[in-house]
């Protein structure tokens, strides 16, 4: 019988290449490329410079909005996917460790989901640059920490949106509830109720590790910051923590799925 | 020798949904044929087989392991599930040495164990083409061989017939005699007796959830002929049809509609009388338009059962 690490390298490979060619797939590719393409409209037709252009569209539109979801779109579909098209069934009745199959899926989306922030955080930051309005350069402060956080941001978001797959009938609804409405608020609320948010931590990375044209994004200039090391282990735990509760949860769970 | 199976008192409902109740049964190793009409309960008591789902109250032993989320009940059992659904963007040889990889077979062996089933169940030549183009009947084989192709020492078969054309369905019924002579025990569903029988003398008839009898299909065939059939036929001059057919084999009753244009007719011998229907309508010129066998399934001759 093969053990959890082949039974999740299984899964892994045969799902990363399927999920290429899906609707899902263009679903994100579509999300994804909206950070550049606004990067490119503004710095070709607006007034901001390039550090605005970067940090702006970084901040409010990449890692509030397209980072969570992107990983709702592909987290949230690890396991319900395969219940929706029934198949399931095979999968659940073979002799694997029942966790290798959120396992090896997630970890499948997570790649996936990375390949695209990385390509989408570089592109905007890229693109931002060509503004013709003068100012700074875009530098590697404005770049590494965004890229960072967006990695870090699609990882733990699509743990979380993986393991409602398993939780709950519809992740998609409670995926989109939590990421904007309850995220949302807590994260633009005063005071330590923010650290009870993923944004929290992603904007801690980039603010205490990037450039200083960060603190004047809004959202920033009044934000105090945890440690770059603590924001990224809380970030881990986070995510390890959601893995091995939905781990746990679909040992045990049975899917009835209608003919 | 172990029971192939042991339930005592299992029970299964989806919410307030009966699925199974008060099933307390031994079965021997062999093809069992479970037969019963829609809702009966065919599908949930072969999920819990199959280790898909759990009783709600009750015990299952499958092999003599409880089979929920059992890795050691998987390697031994093939399931073929009702729902027509495969991985659409695979081909049926990638899929089948797909499942046969999460199986723990090297990739090799995978591939010509795959190869080996999808020839098996007559879909040599089309193995290679993606299964979103398969018909019906190749889906349902595909299912098969991805059920067979680790040869399991228990092969649970939900509707494995349904949706083939004759030849597929005899190819498939010899396919699961010969694994039944190779000594894989099969649990096998169907609505349909004469599919079960082709298969098994030896069936378990399911109805609202409950083991209405456990026996040999003689036993349900003669069950079948006490139960009175109805034909309703429409006629030009029902009242000339129905003077003539109360000699014919079997005629229990008759009822003729207020319009003298149809009559219907409870009969012990269904086959004798539509037999000799022919003749006797032509004789006297009844001009039949249609006719009807309106409880020709199963479920009506469960329900005689039960009342």
């Amino acid at each position: 019988m093969p053990g959890l690490a082949t039974s999740t390298w299984l899964l892994f490979r045969t799902q990363l290449s399927r999920m290429w060619w899906s609707r899902r797939a263009l679903a994100c590719l579509a999300l994804a490329a909206a950070a550049p393409v606004m990067a490119w409209l503004v710095a070709a037709f607006g007034q901001a410079t390039g550090v605005e252009i970067a940090t702006n569209l970084g901040w409010l539109l990449l890692l509030q909005v397209i980072v969570p979801l992107l990983a709702l779109v592909s987290g949230s579909a690890v396991v319900t996917e395969e219940i929706e098209d029934r198949t399931i069934s095979y999968l659940f009745s073979r002799p694997i460790p029942r966790a290798s199959v959120l396992l090896g899926r997630w970890l499948a989306a997570l790649l996936f989901v990375s390949t695209l922030l990385a390509v989408s955080s570089l592109a905007t930051v890229l693109l931002a640059s060509r503004s013709a309005a003068p100012g700074a350069a875009v530098g590697s402060g404005i770049a590494v920490p965004l890229l960072e956080a967006a990695l870090l941001g699609g990882a733990v978001y699509s743990a979380i949106f993986a393991a409602a797959g398993v939780f709950f009938r519809h992740p998609m609804i409670v995926g989109l509830g939590y990421a904007f409405a309850i995220e949302g608020f807590l994260a633009n609320l005063p005071g330590r109720n923010q650290a009870l948010t993923v944004q929290y931590y992603l904007r801690s990375i980039v603010g205490t590790t990037g450039s200083d044209a960060w603190r004047e994004v809004e959202g920033f200039e009044l934000s105090r910051f945890d440690s770059a090391a603590s924001a990224l282990v809380t970030l881990l735990v986070v995510l390890v923590f959601f893995l091995a509760a939905a781990s746990w949860r679909i040992t045990r769970r049975e899917f009835v799925l209608g003919a | 020798m172990t029971a192939l199976l042991a339930a005592r008192d299992l029970a299964r409902w989806y919410g307030p949904v009966v699925g199974l109740v008060d099933v307390s049964l031994e079965l021997e190793p062999g093809v069992i044929g479970l037969l019963g009409p829609n809702g009966a309960g065919k599908s949930t008591f072969l999920k819990l087989v199959a280790g898909e789902i759990r009783p709600s109250r009750g015990t299952i032993e499958v092999l003599g392991r409880n089979p929920f989320a059992n890795r050691a009940h998987f390697a031994e059992t093939g399931f073929v599930p009702q729902q027509d659904a495969l991985y659409n963007d695979m081909s049926g040889r990638d899929f089948v040495a797909f499942l046969l990889r999460l199986s723990g077979h090297s990739a090799r062996e995978a591939r010509d164990r795959a190869a080996q089933a999808l020839e098996r169940v007559g879909l040599a030549d089309a193995m290679f083409r993606p299964t979103r183009g398969y018909s019906r009947g190749m889906r349902q084989r595909t299912k098969i061989a991805q059920a067979i192709a680790h040869t399991p020492k228990l092969l649970v078969a939900d509707e494995p017939l349904a949706g083939l054309d004759p030849i597929a369905r005899r190819g498939i019924v010899e396919l699961m005699l010969e694994l039944a002579r190779d000594g894989t025990s099969i649990l096998v569903s169907s609505h349909v007796l004469h599919e079960v029988e082709e298969l098994t003398h030896n069936v378990l008839l399911l109805h609202r959830g409950r083991v209405l009898a456990q026996g040999q299909v003689p036993e349900i065939r003669a069950l079948l002929s006490r139960h009175p059939r109805k034909v309703e036929i429409r006629a030009r001059d029902a009242r000339a049809l129905a003077r003539a057919v109360l000699d014919l084999p079997g005629v229990g009753s008759l009822r003729i509609s207020a319009d003298g244009t149809s009559l219907g007719v409870e009969t012990h011998d269904l086959e004798g009388f539509l037999a000799a229907l022919p003749r006797t309508a032509a004789a006297v010129r009844a001009g039949i338009r249609s006719l009807e066998t309106p409880d020709a399934g199963l479920e009506a001759v469960f329900e005689y059962l039960v009342s």
